[in-house]
């Protein structure tokens, strides 16, 4: 809401803060001002000069020389281009070292050699209007020497006051005012109209209103109400023989000031009113409403209207139009049409003030994607009090701008009264919530000037009458004004309102003493909190990306999506991911190692929310270690891979989850999409049932947007358990105090034989005793058949009690040998099997 | 008995005297003197005793053998290990050791600055008495607007401009619907934060990003008061910033709250001078009284039971915490961006 100092002063002749105490004020208010503008910026050192005479240039044609006097008494001579000048006109006027709005600065200057001791300016000049044409005349009853920002009425400030949504009474300078004037409610005032002359004025406020619930005539206007749901209430006046043009200069400069534009005098008229008093106005040519009735109906489909704005728009029945015996003349609420528009042609004009319900305001606003004045206000609720004194207003305003006359009466046609709403306010409830006790007294010396009216219960009541019987001897009766009825209907929003005028900033704030709370902290909290930091310690950084992803990479797709790239939610996280490696190789980082958690989404049934589950991805590319001097660089490797996943198992599900190559897992339909993975060079994690529940390996370089230089790239991804099951504690074993027994074996094992089934079976078979086994070399090449490979393996036995004879042990390796030989085929090199 | 008594602990003793020998040889040559000395097959000081195991009682060979074994394995990986070190020196410098050659470090790894803020402010509340909560992020209209007394034709929905998909439901544009999960799922006395992605149909820019991170705090509990949401933020707010900080609260609106406000911190600056000033008023979230509304529709008598919420930006307080100029930087996951936060 943009909101003008002058206007506000105006409205709240009391009010006496400076503009910096004003944006104070609402600002703890809860009203904070975004920005202030003062709008004689620029005008500075400017003044109002009367031009004494007017001569013509000896050297030039069109120019002439003036003299004006500049307020201090001498007068000098200014060179001057305007077509039209006139002896003893008022103009703005520039003396030499002032500065123009746009920064040019005035020095003496001699012009076809004239000496021009200043410059008389036009409105482009001044930065006030387009016009160049010609030098700005000033109108009214000036004063050479005057202040030019003062004369144009140009000595104000805007503020831009933020105004929640649920405070639509502050849509308006009296809304301000109340809230900031040191007396609130009583110490408002509406301003004098210019030019007003007193008996109109008094008989405009006397005119009698013909009320009905459906259907009301007066003046020759009819008005309907055939959509009572809609609109709450209907006020129509008429005006007749105005004269449509421009406003005086001080409605045009109130606008403008609140950051209007205006348009003529009547269009101007209402839009005063609505920023004066927050009721949205509309002004009909009354010619153009065929048989001069109105009907408040909903649009039946098919019903195109051309709206101010010169756009045509198609109704629907959702929307309520006010229309004529035929067809719409205005998108209740939003705009006016075209047609019935007033203009310079108009005579006699129909005012219309009414009450429209906001959800549906809202909706047609979103609908035809039109947001005005009026539907911004109606949406969030106006007075339904008010709408008399808006009407009349503007009709005063319109008498004393555009003539004409009003006979009246006002036609109002209201479905249903409306009754000011009655809330009780317990002191003990206040104390309750705010944690501070408040004296009923209190209570009502803080409500009071807001706007309520405020019954003390009887037990306090001065003489005992007002207050009624209610909510416990104690309570208050609050009277709800209209202007507050929208936001204020609960004894809580009454608590709120004690709290905003007491002043957040006067509670104190000492901790006092608390429970703690008895929710359990989720377990996926946990588990996050450790891969991090497990990953972390592992050199990972951790990444953010957003839950949008393209189609193809997603099933769930968005309505409104900011982009087609982002039309879609997430599936997985890889891809994302590896979109940051291929965005980190392009700006030259060679090693890249990240990971993300975060949350991936799967279509559900219809109707029901879609699959959410948290994933953890990593990707790593680049060296395994960072570059060091002592040694060479090697690439990352599978293994490395490999090994971050199994810590990852370890913390997700220790002893349950398992990584196996990706070749032994076929139904895994949680498959990444479009085989980014190499086949080869993967694995897939599988849980305690088998299932798959993650994948990892090698990243197809053709799924990648990579620089030549790029080496391979290795990407993981796996699902969180939703609810991680508590983590089995950790068990100490004894430490044997008995030496270990180690016994190197050679296996030549079939290249086709995965070494992890080689060591399942020696760990079964290995007996109680076989603490360690380790692979420690691999080996191919001369001395092994074609075909197989050797595997070293290093086998530790260890009793907790004793010390293990070496026969035994020999004879377990024995068994050992015999079992791989027979199970799977395995010779162990350097025996005689 | 007392002669393998004796042989192992010849063994022991070589043990010592070969590892010293080892850790003082200087040069390659003079490491492999050390290993003909005890390991050479012929006069190696080890290999002749072990050449006595044939002399031992049957009975006692294996325990002496397996000792041999072991202290030979040691000797040998001792061995390379200062092969390898006398190598590296004498590529690194001819003179001996230089100790300013960068050392040699793994990969630092860090928490992604969003995560970092989450987790300090978490272990703060968590010292307040409150736990985590989650909730999905694919919420419905009742979680989002309706159970907070946000009616869907009321401007107070648009505030936030919402990202629906196809068929109803929408992304979640505030963490508090974990309020009313949490609360139809609990009873009080409930202390909660709820960190999470939200989501907002606005576009990319310095401030603006159409997906971040939110962290929610509720209390309900009997006695609750708007005096003990000022105290419990002001506690918080000190324990972050310093103790030095101030907290100013200004009236505001959501429609979840009432009384509601905007959260304004002045935190002590220390200048590079050492002296200290006090920053400008710094926003940095929304708090208010649980709505009654609010209570009720999760099932919580509101008569009985009051509570407060809040709810800030953990990328928007890191963005002040660390200087960083732009959220987008956070979704760039530029390496050199978060490395700089790989500290502990």
């Amino acid at each position: 809401m943009k909101v003008s100092y002058q206007w506000l002063k105006a409205l709240a002749p009391e009010l006496r803060a400076s503009p910096d105490e004003l944006a104070e004020r609402l600002a703890a208010r809860g009203f904070p001002v975004e920005e202030m503008e003062d709008l004689a910026r620029g005008l500075e050192g400017l003044v109002v000069g009367r031009v004494l005479k007017v001569s013509e240039h000896p050297n030039a044609d069109r120019l002439r020389l003036c003299d004006v006097d500049p307020g201090s008494g001498e007068s000098v001579q200014v060179v001057c281009g305007a077509p039209v000048i006139v002896e003893g006109g008022l103009y703005p006027f520039a003396p030499v070292g002032s500065t123009l709005p746009g920064g040019m600065e005035l020095r003496k200057a001699k012009i076809r050699g004239e000496t021009s001791y200043g410059m008389l300016c036009s409105e482009k000049e001044l930065e006030l209007g387009p016009d160049a044409g010609g030098i700005m005349e000033l109108e009214g009853d000036l004063e050479p020497g005057l202040e030019l920002a003062r004369a144009l009425g140009l000595d104000d400030l805007r503020l831009d006051v933020e105004v929640t949504p649920n405070r639509p009474d502050l849509l308006s300078h009296r809304g301000v005012a109340r809230e900031v004037a040191p007396e609130g409610e009583d110490g408002l005032t509406l301003p004098a109209i210019p030019g007003e002359d007193p008996t109109v004025a008094a008989k405009v406020d006397g005119l009698e209103t013909v009320v009905d619930r459906e259907e009301a005539s007066a003046d020759g206007v009819t008005v309907r109400i055939e959509a009572p749901e809609r609109c709450g209430a209907y006020l129509g006046l008429v005006v007749r023989g105005v004269e449509v043009g421009p406003s005086p200069p001080w409605l045009q400069t109130r606008l403008r000031a609140a950051g209007a534009r205006p348009i003529n005098n009547v269009v101007d008229a209402t839009n005063y009113v609505l920023l004066e008093l927050g009721h949205p106005l509309h002004a009909f040519d009354l010619d153009r409403i065929q048989d001069r009735t109105v009907v408040v109906r909903r649009a039946r489909k098919g019903e195109k209207i051309r709206t101010l704005d010169g756009e045509e728009r198609a109704l629907t029945s959702e929307m309520l139009g006010i229309c004529d015996a035929q067809r719409p003349v205005a998108v209740a609420g939003v705009m006016g049409g075209e047609d019935s528009e007033v203009g310079e042609g108009t005579s006699d004009v129909l005012l219309e003030c009414a009450l429209f319900t906001p959800g549906p305001i809202r909706a047609t606003r979103k609908t035809l994607g039109l947001s005005t004045d009026a539907s911004y206000r109606f949406e969030r609720g106006v007075d339904p009090e008010g709408l008399k004194e808006a009407i009349l207003r503007a009709a005063r305003v319109i008498l004393a701008t555009a003539g004409g006359k009003v006979e009246g009466p006002i036609v109002e046609v209201r479905p249903k009264p409306f009754s000011r709403p009655e809330v009780p306010l317990r002191p003990s409830r206040v104390e309750t919530l705010l944690g501070v006790a408040f004296s009923a007294e209190t209570l009502r010396g803080l409500l009071e000037p807001l706007g309520f009216q405020v019954a003390l219960p009887s037990s306090t009541a001065a003489n005992g009458d007002g207050a009624a019987a209610g909510e416990g001897d104690d309570a208050l009766r609050v009277t709800v004004p209209g202007f507050r009825s929208w936001d204020v209907g609960r004894e809580v929003d009454l608590i709120e309102e004690v709290a905003r005028v007491y002043g957040y900033e006067a509670f104190p704030d000492t901790l006092g003493p608390y429970r703690p709370g008895s929710v359990p902290d989720h377990p996926l909290f946990a588990l996050e909190d450790e891969l991090r930091q497990r990953l972390v310690a592992r050199g990972l950084l951790e990444a953010h990306t957003l839950a949008f992803a393209p189609k193809g990479e997603g099933e769930v797709a968005l309505l409104n999506p900011i982009s087609a790239e982002e039309g879609f939610l997430r599936r997985w996280l890889l891809p994302g991911l590896l979109g940051r490696v291929e965005y980190n190789l392009a700006r030259g980082n060679r090693d890249v190692r990240l990971f993300e958690l975060g949350t991936v989404f799967r279509g559900g049934s219809p109707g029901e929310r879609p699959r959410e589950a948290t994933h953890l991805t990593l990707v790593l590319h680049g060296r395994r270690q960072p570059r060091h001097w002592s040694r060479k660089d090697e690439p990352v490797e599978i293994w490395d891979l490999q090994g971050l996943l199994d810590e990852v198992v370890e913390a997700v599900a220790p002893g349950d989850w398992k990584v196996v190559p990706a070749q032994e897992v076929t139904n895994w339909s949680e498959t990444l999409p479009g085989s980014l993975l190499d086949p080869d060079v993967s694995l897939t994690v599988v849980d305690g049932q088998g299932r798959p529940v993650g994948q990892a390996g090698r990243v197809r370089p053709e799924s990648l947007d990579l620089p030549p230089w790029a080496g391979q790239v290795w990407g993981a991804e796996l699902s969180l358990p939703p609810e991680p099951a508590p983590r089995p504690e950790v068990q100490y074993v004894p430490l044997s105090t008995h030496p270990a027994v180690d016994r190197d074996l050679a296996l030549v094992v079939d290249r086709t034989q995965p070494v992890a089934r080689v060591l399942g079976l020696m760990r079964r078979e290995g007996g109680e005793h076989l603490r360690d086994l380790q692979v420690f070399d691999l080996y191919e090449g001369e001395g092994v058949p074609q075909g197989k490979r050797s595997v070293a393996v290093r086998l530790r036995f260890q009793a907790p009690d004793r010390t293990l004879k070496d026969r035994e042990v020999d004879a377990r390796v024995d068994h050992l040998g015999q079992t791989l030989h027979d199970e799977m085929g395995v010779a162990i090199r350097g025996r005689d099997d | 008995m007392s002669q393998n008594g004796s042989l192992v602990e010849d063994l022991q003793r070589l043990e010592s005297q070969a590892l010293q020998a080892v850790a003082e040889a200087a040069t390659p040559d003079a490491l492999e003197e050390v290993r003909i000395t005890f390991l050479g097959r012929k006069d190696g000081r080890i290999s002749s005793i072990l050449r006595r195991l044939g002399e031992l009682d049957p009975e006692e060979r294996p325990r002496v053998g397996a000792e041999a074994n072991r202290i030979k394995s040691r000797l040998q990986d001792a061995l390379s290990e200062r092969e390898g070190t006398l190598e590296r020196d004498g590529e690194g410098d001819e003179g001996g050791l230089d100790l300013t050659l960068p050392a040699r470090r793994p990969w630092q790894g860090g928490r992604h600055p969003v995560t970092r803020v989450i987790d300090e402010l978490v272990e703060i509340f968590r010292g307040l008495g409150f736990t985590r909560a989650r909730g999905p992020e694919v919420e419905t209209e009742w979680y989002n607007f309706e159970a907070l007394n946000t009616p869907l034709d009321h401007p107070a929905a648009d505030e936030q401009d919402t990202l629906y998909l196809k068929g109803g439901h929408l992304l979640r544009s505030h963490t508090s619907p974990v309020q009313v999960r949490v609360m139809e799922a609990h009873r009080p006395p409930i202390r909660v934060l709820a960190p999470g992605m939200v989501y907002r149909r606005d576009s990319y820019d310095a401030t603006h990003t159409p997906g971040f991170a939110q962290l929610e705090g509720l209390a309900v509990d009997e006695g609750i008061t708007f005096v003990d949401l000022k105290a419990t933020l002001a506690e918080f707010a000190r324990r972050y910033w310093g103790p030095g900080t101030r907290i100013r609260f200004r009236p505001s609106f959501f429609p979840f709250t009432e009384p509601s406000a905007e959260v304004d911190v002045k935190r002590v600056v220390r200048r590079p001078d050492g002296t200290e000033e006090e920053s400008d008023w710094l926003e940095i979230m929304g708090a208010g009284m649980v709505d009654p509304a609010v209570l009720d529709a999760a099932g919580i008598d509101s008569e009985r039971y009051t509570g407060f919420a809040f709810g800030m930006g953990p990328g928007r307080i890191g963005l002040l915490k660390y200087g960083i100029p732009d959220l987008r930087l956070y979704l760039d996951n530029d390496i050199r961006f978060l490395q700089q936060f790989s500290g502990p």
